[in-house]
């Protein structure tokens, strides 16, 4: 009985710890992209090795459906504090600071990095992102 | 599962199809999570059962696992352990998960063993050859745990001989530490971890490591949907042993398995994974199989924030 009522307040202190988590910092979009244009000069240039192929941005869109669309939206127009894909600052940046951004994420401000996925798989993401604007 | 109550030795005799039995709830399981779960988001983890990479849970999922091994025991019955994890991403840095552990052995009983939390933080906010993260857990278990989710010190199989009547009366309230390195190449991920474990009672620091390689069958994603396909499975192997104590340093006295693992990705956030595991010296078990299956909750914390407010 009194193993359950401990379970029974962790899993209530557990709740508790989401609820706290929840303004985890107010992150406007300017401050995302702000950290992309910090992408050093030799990924900046890089090219997307997929640019301009259908099928990629086809795969792309169903990657970024998996993996990206729980927090910018499966319209990519961001929510809470997840960035507007559409938005000039992502639109603008080049494929390989994006590249940089996704493999690297933002920490900070609750973006993950994504190199737990295959660079290709990145790139698709990328390509389909890009078609966005 | 879960019962505190030993099962009399004739009641539960350790045949085929009693072990069976342990197996068929899993596989109800993967045929209603592969049917019936909805879409949710999709982890890019790794498969290791023992081994960590520097990938931490996405902040404000959740994911739900139920994992088991079965181990073959010498000087007393074989076992099925199975315990259930509750990880959630706390931050992009931090990822905190809660552990529940049970075993029941052949001839034996079923008897629950006890909880572990663990937390697992990273240091460096970008992406490295080599990625560390820092990992701290607290163990609430009994010396009848046999989930085997690490092996240190001089951890041979014949600590798991005891019967459960004995072994479920002596609570261990551990700390367990691991610096965990871990480096993405080409689609591979290679993970080394370093574990040191201290009894907070009067036992010495006990070490271990566990190494993990793994990959997609496939790097690049097909522009269809697809649950079998090359894309979705993961293959790799994990090592790991037991490092001795502070006083007496040494591979030897410790036992070391080397297990392969495949894993399968389903687009849904539902994940299944299977490693068969064997023992590389006459201290190790000789024979483990560990399954499981896990699924991903995307926006957990935001909905339950929602629901609070």
């Amino acid at each position: 009985m009194r193993r359950l009522l401990i379970l029974t307040a962790l899993l209530f202190a557990s709740l508790a710890a989401v609820a706290a988590t929840g303004h985890d910092r107010d992150l406007d979009s300017r401050g995302i992209f702000q950290v992309i244009a910090k992408a050093p000069a030799k990924s900046r240039d890089q090219k997307n090795p997929y640019e301009g192929q259908t099928n990629a941005v086809a795969a792309g869109e169903k990657l970024f459906r998996q993996h990206c669309a729980e927090c910018h939206g499966e319209d990519a127009l961001g929510r809470g504090r997840a960035a507007n894909l559409r938005a000039s600052g992502v639109q603008n940046a080049t494929p390989g600071e994006l590249a940089w951004f996704l493999r690297n994420g933002n920490l900070v401000h609750g973006m993950p990095p994504w190199a737990g996925i295959p660079e290709q798989r990145r790139w698709q993401i990328i390509a389909y992102v890009k078609s966005l604007h | 599962m879960l019962g505190v109550n030993p099962i009399p030795r004739s009641v539960c005799p350790a045949t085929a199809s009693s072990r069976l039995r342990f197996l068929s709830p899993f596989l109800l399981c993967v045929a209603a999570a592969a049917i019936w779960l909805p879409s949710r988001a999709a982890a890019q983890e790794t498969p290791y059962f023992v081994a960590y990479s520097h990938h931490l849970e996405e902040p404000g999922n959740l994911e739900i696992e139920t994992y088991s091994i079965y181990g073959t025991q010498t000087g007393g019955g074989d076992f099925i352990a199975p315990w259930m994890e509750l990880e959630y991403g706390v931050t992009a840095w931090w990822t905190t998960e809660f552990y529940i552990d049970s075993q029941h052995t052949f001839g034996d009983g079923s008897v629950f063993t006890g909880t572990r939390w663990e937390n697992r933080f990273r240091p460096l906010m970008r992406e490295h050859w080599i990625n560390p993260v820092l990992y701290v857990e607290f163990e609430n278990i009994t010396d009848a745990d046999k989930t085997l989710k690490e092996v240190v010190g001089t951890d041979t199989q014949f600590d798991a001989a005891d019967p459960n009547s004995e072994a479920n009366r002596s609570h261990a309230h551990e700390i367990e530490t691991k610096l965990i390195l871990s480096s993405d190449y080409k689609g591979w991920n290679f993970s080394e971890n370093f574990i040191g474990e201290k009894n907070l009672g009067h036992e010495p620091w006990e070490f271990g490591y566990a190494l993990g390689v793994s990959r997609p069958l496939r790097l690049e994603a097909t522009p269809r949907p697809c649950n079998f396909c090359r894309e979705n499975m993961i293959l790799g192997a994990e090592m790991y042993g037991g490092l001795g104590t502070v006083k007496a340093f040494s591979l030897s006295g410790t036992s070391h398995y080397v297990a392969p693992i495949a894993a399968w990705q389903l687009p849904n956030g539902v994940t299944f994974s299977i490693s068969p595991g064997f023992g590389l010296n006459e201290n190790s078990h000789r024979f483990l199989l560990r399954w499981g299956m896990a699924y991903e909750i995307g926006g957990f914390g935001r909905k339950v924030r929602s629901l609070l407010r």
